[in-house]
């Protein structure tokens, strides 16, 4: 473990810039939003996380797969994007969330787009001090603290953060601006594990994920779905917040003799996400409100050796303008 | 990338497409089962998911059989003869075939539906010998919309097989049977016992003829069935077409019935 | 990627949120977590519903028809053709041969800029935009009773209402930001009535809804009071103190009996009742109205009735209390505001009013006509008359949204000469002589005003597309050929003018918007803005009471056409569907058209879920699938006007409220035939 002053985080995160691109939480007025680096407005104190997670970088709301030009003959160019990145300001969460796309796009048939970003992106963490409103992460195990799936793990100590090294990658970041770090005490260590345990202390959303394992899938049934999902406007929010939602829709875009196949993300809870010519394969919202669910908490885990396909973000609670929320659902799942 | 080299009039509202790819090595290395499919793009337009209506031992070519309900498939019926269209696949799992072998075969299919089965039965007639009693149950809305009226033909015309037609509503020429498809299912003589039964055509005629089969005796694994999803990527990324835990694009779109039930979401 | 924070360009909600830029082009959204109607949330237009910026539909440059045929010209050309149309059609029929159509799509400044083209440049009042259309009879009705026509409230305040009485609004499809507050307010325990003849989502959620017919709005507002008044319910000390008229209301609403009032609504008496007792009985009671009340010939009566309910029971003029009209377009409100009007400039000030004029004339150093102009539909029966010989239409569409299409059509094609600007190549714009490509709200600078009144910035996000322009700037180059010059370096310059010269946003300037704008009455520099209207005392003194009898709508069922058709829109589109319909995921929900149907009157009918439909009217008839629902009123069929193939105002008529110039879309006759 190292120690970095906090003075020293813009010299660090700027020294990465003569290298990578460096996307970090930034104040926009009021507002917290990951961006590209400006020590000016460079959020290291935010409560909670910005409305978005940094999975755009990986998985963009909008990007073009490649452009076909079709003069006589078809020729095609792939646009895949080998930006070399450095992330930082990462919440646990949404380390967890990199993660879970990790194992749906990378395994069995490897998505090359999504791999030509995410292999050059390098995961720079921050621990939770506090929680918001909206938060469970403790009730799924992904925070307020990370365990894995980051290259260097950044801790606020007050003065200084507490830097842990995830990865070779994490460790060359630290090598080549040794001068910056200084070596950690068992202090430092110790103070983490107090500020983790106050943290947890700060949660206000709780789900018994155990008893939401157990009885979910009976709970196919419940009226809780038809209830909830008469309030939903049909905004699409809690799919477009999510760090772990990977569902996209594929378009042709033409203009002349050019045709652009983009992808967007795309969201379970519009009907059209599943109309047919004939027919619509979930006809109703309580269906479609269901399958976010499940599909979180069911089906993903089934797929990927039990790992839930949720954060605990909160995020889809907060941006929900019909107030529908996952933990009061899964509170009403597991009893 | 794939040249069109033959379209025809299938029935009112669909054609049928011959392709082969541009590359040969390409062409000779494409291998599918029947019941499997591919996306296919219309330059400009977009892409869609067809089913593979040749059969594998029709070497050289792939047939498509496609209605017109939308922005890809319309344009792809203004498409001719030396035209382009992108090719991907083949998706999916396929029918299964040596599984079946020495048993009654039983087909029911309806309308556009029946494209997949098509590539089944041409496999299976390939290979005739191996398979006891085939029938094949084949219904449309309107005389009009029957498919595969040359293919039907010739199978019915072979041994131990049988074809039987009939639509829903009947012009003034229309002299074979009224009604849907299930109504045919009385009319046939077979061992269930050792009989599979594959049906594809619209989720209605699909839930229907379930029911018959079910009270005819058959088991939930004996028979079999396509399920057709909104897909985008038909490789199990995009998440449009699962049901429950499975994606039809990956784990489909060929379902036995038993395994339908198991897969958690209502169908 | 850039990142540049602006305001919806969709709904009156006003919500913020940030445009993703990359290589020039939009490709991210980000709400606004600060911003305080949009707390990080939007509706999927919001979301989703920008891709039309880069449609490669879009106008970039010119073009001038020939023909029948359009061809690309020069910015130049362009002017140059209708500086001298517009001279040779002045001199020949005098300034009032031409008239303009401002746009609620567009920007304060440009609406600002286009009236003062109207009057300073050309000469004549002639000018309106699309709230004659929405609410013309809001604008009139509440300035009768209260003396200013706008929302009293500010949108949170709906959340701690404890009672809200929704008539006439889909608040949840039309307004989804205000249907939040709405269901916040619900999940705090407040009490919310939704008086509607279709079943709306939040009829389905509410205390108590009454599905009322079409049109009879005035009938079951007096039934209400007339309860209210029967029960000792009003509130004494309010209307001694704030209100005059009072005898005559009680005059009125006496013959409106719930026995009475049942029978013209077909809402059950004990309902009426009801409601009365709910609304009346709390001291926070809010009224949330929208087109369902403003568009009918009976516009400003069903207005001026709702009025009259608040100030009978004291709920207004106090936070939590009021009556708040939804403007439907993002910048109807501001387009009104700052005189896009053909009776008053900017700031409601009356150009019959010498005074005010003379103002005006100073400033914009020139002699300005003394009589109010054209109303739009007016503006169209006189093109068909001949009196009306050019028109200039800035981003609107009347070929979809306005009533009568065909009769818009021969409208449009007696003129000698049309210029429409747009981004798009609309139905209305192939009509026209000379098409002016103008930019989306992403390629410019300026303001808008939300329905809350909030006067909010629009920041330039990506560089014009081709040759377009800005539209005011395209103003006031257009109008500096004309021989009357407009120079301004920015939107910033042209807000300091307005600023100056409208009371109501005296104390607005760029720098002070800066922070999620500014809520009008604004009269100084130093003034904060005003949340909630009328406080301590309405804007015209006391507030008056206007009752009105309840008059049946100008067309009724017969014989040879039973429905009644109302006309709206849904969530996932807007309007004419120019930008909306070039999005997948809007696209994807309503790829065209439907007309709904009871599923009672479907039966009868003998026309199935998902078949044609012919749907016929005096005027036209268009064929489009039947959806056959239970949450419709029998007897009621309802069109969604989005859908230029399917468009329900073929069949529409454009009778007019005889005050505010409204058209009633909300009750016509049709019939319906298997298709
Ligand atoms: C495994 C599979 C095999 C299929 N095989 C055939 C076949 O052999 N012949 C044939 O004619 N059709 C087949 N289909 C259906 C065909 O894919 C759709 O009709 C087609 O995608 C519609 O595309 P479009 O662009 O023309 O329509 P759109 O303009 O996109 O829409 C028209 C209608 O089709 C629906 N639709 C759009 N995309 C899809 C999609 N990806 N999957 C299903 N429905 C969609 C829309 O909801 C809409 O109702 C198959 C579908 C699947 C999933
Ligand atoms: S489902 Fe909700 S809480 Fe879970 S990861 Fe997605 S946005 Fe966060
Ligand atoms: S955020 Fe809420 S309203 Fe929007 S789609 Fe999701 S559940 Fe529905
Ligand atoms: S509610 Fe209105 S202002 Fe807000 S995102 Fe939707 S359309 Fe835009
Ligand atoms: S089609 Fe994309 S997951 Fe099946």
């Amino acid at each position: 473990m190292k120690i970095l002053s906090k003075s020293n985080l813009v010299p660090f995160l700027e020294g990465l810039g003569l290298e990578f691109k460096v996307n970090a939480p930034l104040y926009e007025g009021q507002d917290v939003l990951f961006g590209d680096l400006d020590s000016s407005k460079l959020a290291t104190d935010f409560i909670g996380k910005p409305r978005l997670s940094p999975k755009e970088y990986s998985f963009p709301q909008r990007e073009r797969l490649f452009t076909f030009k079709n003069n006589g003959g078809v020729e095609i160019e792939a646009h895949l994007n080998e930006t070399k990145r450095v992330i930082w300001g990462i919440r646990p969460c949404d380390l967890y969330g990199l993660k879970f796309l990790d194992m749906v796009y990378l395994s069995d048939y490897v998505d090359p787009y999504y791999q030509a970003r995410r292999s050059n992106t390098i995961l720079l963490g921050l621990n939770c001090n506090k929680a918001e409103e909206s938060c469970f992460c403790s009730s799924i195990g992904t925070g307020p603290f990370a365990r894995e799936a980051f290259d260097l793990l950044f801790t606020d100590l007050g003065d200084v953060f507490l830097v842990e090294i995830g990865s070779k990658a994490g460790k060359k970041l630290i090598e080549k601006q040794a001068n910056l770090f200084t070596n950690a005490t068992s202090k430092d260590e110790k103070q983490a594990g107090i500020l983790e345990e106050k943290s947890k202390k700060t949660f206000k959303t709780y789900i018994d994920l155990g008893k939401v394992e157990a009885k979910i899938a009976g709970a196919s049934s419940s009226p809780v779905w038809a209830e909830e999902a008469a309030k939903c406007i049909l905004c699409g929010g809690c799919n477009w917040v999510c760090p772990t939602c990977y569902c996209f829709n594929i378009e042709d875009v033409t203009s002349g003799d050019k045709t652009q196949r983009v992808r967007y993300w795309d969201s379970c809870q519009l009907g059209g996400f599943t109309q047919m010519a004939a027919m619509n394969s979930r006809a109703t919202q309580a269906e479609r409100l269901r399958q976010r669910i499940y599909h979180k908490f069911s089906y993903n885990p089934d797929k990927y050796g039990g790992e839930i396909g949720c954060t605990g973000c909160g995020r889809c609670i907060d941006v929900c303008p019909a107030g529908i929320n996952i933990a009061y659902i899964l509170r009403r799942v597991a009893n | 990338m794939a040249i069109i080299t033959k379209v025809c009039d299938e029935a009112a509202g669909i054609k049928t497409f011959t392709l082969e790819f541009k590359e040969p090595e390409i062409q000779k290395s494409f291998d599918y089962r029947p019941g499997q499919f591919v996306e296919l793009t219309v330059f400009g337009v977009g892409e869609a998911p067809i089913s593979i209506t040749s059969s594998p031992v029709n070497k050289g070519y792939l047939e498509l059989t496609v209605a017109a309900v939308g922005k890809v498939t319309r344009a792809l019926h203004l498409r001719k003869e030396k035209d382009v269209a992108g090719l991907r696949g083949p998706y999916g799992n396929g029918f299964p075939f040596d599984e079946v072998k020495g048993k009654n075969i039983l087909f029911v299919g309806g309308g556009i539906g029946a494209a997949p089965l098509r590539s089944l039965i041409n496999q299976m007639f390939a290979y005739r010998d191996n398979f006891a009693k085939i029938s094949i149950l084949y219904g449309a809305r309107e005389p009009g919309l029957l498919c595969f009226i040359d293919d039907l033909e010739g199978w019915g015309k072979t041994e131990n097989s049988e074809v039987l037609l009939t639509v829903d509503a009947p012009d003034a020429k229309w002299r074979g049977n009224v009604g849907v498809v299930g109504s045919l299912l009385p009319k046939i003589d077979i061992d269930i016992k050792n009989t599979v039964a594959f049906i594809c055509g619209p989720p209605i005629m699909i839930h229907f003829v379930l029911l018959d089969l079910l009270k005819m005796g058959f088991e939930e694994e004996q028979i079999i069935t396509t399920m057709e999803r909104r897909m985008e990527c038909g490789v199990g990324k995009c998440g449009h077409c699962n049901i429950g835990k499975s994606y039809v694009c990956l784990d489909g779109p060929v379902f036995s019935y038993h395994q339908l039930r198991e897969l958690g979401e209502d169908i | 990627m850039k990142r540049v924070l602006t305001t919806c360009e969709f709904c009156g909600c006003g919500c913020n949120f940030y445009l993703g830029v990359e290589d020039g082009k939009v490709v991210a959204i980000y709400p606004s977590v600060s911003h305080p109607i949009s707390q990080g949330r939007l509706c999927i237009k919001g979301w989703q519903g920008h891709e039309y910026i880069h449609s490669p539909e879009r106008l970039t440059t010119p073009l001038i028809k020939k023909g029948n045929r359009f061809r690309e010209a020069s910015w130049d050309e362009a002017y140059e053709l209708i500086v001298d149309k517009f001279n040779q059609i002045r001199t020949r029929y005098g300034n009032d041969s031409i008239a303009v159509f401002s746009s609620a799509k567009c920007t304060n400044e440009e609406n600002y800029l286009m009236q003062k083209f109207a009057r300073a440049c050309l000469g004549t009042n002639n000018v309106d935009h699309c709230a004659r259309l929405c609410h013309a009879s809001t604008v009139v009705g509440l300035a009768t009773t209260f003396g200013s026509g706008a929302m009293t409230n500010s949108i949170n305040e709906i959340a701690g209402a404890e009672v809200i009485f929704i008539i006439g609004s889909n608040t949840t499809e039309q307004h989804p930001l205000i249907g939040d507050r709405v269901l916040r307010a619900i999940e705090k325990g407040a009490k919310v009535i939704v008086a509607d003849p279709r079943e709306t989502q939040l009829a389905k959620l509410c205390s108590l809804y009454l599905m009322h017919k079409p049109g009879s709005d005035v009938a079951l507002l007096n039934g209400m009071m007339n309860a209210i008044i029967a029960e000792g319910l009003e509130d004494k000390e309010f209307i001694a103190e704030r209100t005059e008229g009072f005898e005559s209301l009680k005059e009125t609403v006496a013959d409106y009996t719930p026995e009475k009032s049942s029978a013209i609504t077909s809402v059950p008496e004990e309902k009426i009742v009801e409601a009365a007792r709910i609304y009346s009985r709390s001291k926070k009671s809010i009224i949330i109205y929208s087109m369902g009340i403003t568009q009918h010939t009976t516009g400003v009566d069903n207005v001026m009735t709702t009025a009259n309910l608040a100030m009978l029971t004291g709920n207004v003029g106090k936070e939590f209390t009021g009556v708040d009209p939804l403007r439907g377009q993002n910048n109807v409100q501001g387009a009104c505001d700052v005189g896009a009007l053909p009776n008053v400039f900017s700031g409601y000030q009356a150009v019959t009013d010498e005074k005010l004029r003379n103002k005006f004339e100073k400033a914009w150093k020139v002699t300005l006509p003394p009589q109010p102009g054209l109303t739009l539909v007016e503006m169209l029966n006189s093109a068909l008359e001949g009196s009306l010989r050019a028109m200039y239409i800035m981003g609107e569409n009347p070929m979809v949204s306005d009533p009568d299409i065909n009769h818009v059509e021969k409208s449009l094609k007696a003129l000698d000469f049309l210029v429409v600007q747009d981004i798009f190549l609309t139905e209305t714009a192939t009509l026209a002589d000379v098409v002016l490509p103008g930019v989306s709200f992403a390629e410019k600078d300026g303001t808008f005003t939300s329905t809350e009144r909030r006067i909010q910035r629009v920041r330039k996000a990506i560089e014009p597309l081709g040759d377009s322009k800005p539209d005011w700037k395209i103003i006031t180059e257009l109008s500096s050929r004309l021989g009357y010059r407009m120079d301004y370096s920015s939107p910033a310059e042209i807000m300091d003018e307005i600023a100056k010269l409208t009371p109501i946003y005296g104390g607005v300037s760029y720098s002070r918007l800066e922070s999620f704008g500014l809520q009008w009455p604004c009269p100084s520099p130093d003034h904060p803005g005003t949340p909630y209207l009328h406080k301590g005392s309405f804007t015209r003194g006391l507030g008056k009471f206007s009752p009105a009898d309840y008059k049946t709508p100008a067309e009724l069922p017969s014989h040879d056409y039973p429905f009644v058709l109302t006309t709206g829109r849904v969530g996932f589109h807007y309007h004419t569907g120019t930008m909306t319909r070039k999005d997948w995921a809007l696209e994807r929900e309503y790829p065209t058209g439907y007309v709904e149907v009871n599923s009672q009157d479907a039966k009868q009918l003998g026309i199935k879920n998902g078949q044609t439909a012919k749907v016929i009217s005096r005027r036209g008839e268009i064929s489009l699938s039947l959806k056959s629902v239970d949450t419709i009123a029998k007897g009621v069929v309802f069109i969604p006007f989005h859908f230029a193939e399917a468009a329900a105002n073929k069949l529409t008529a454009a009778n007019l409220d005889p005050v505010a110039k409204i058209p009633e879309y909300k009750v016509c006759a049709v019939r319906l035939e298997k298709g």
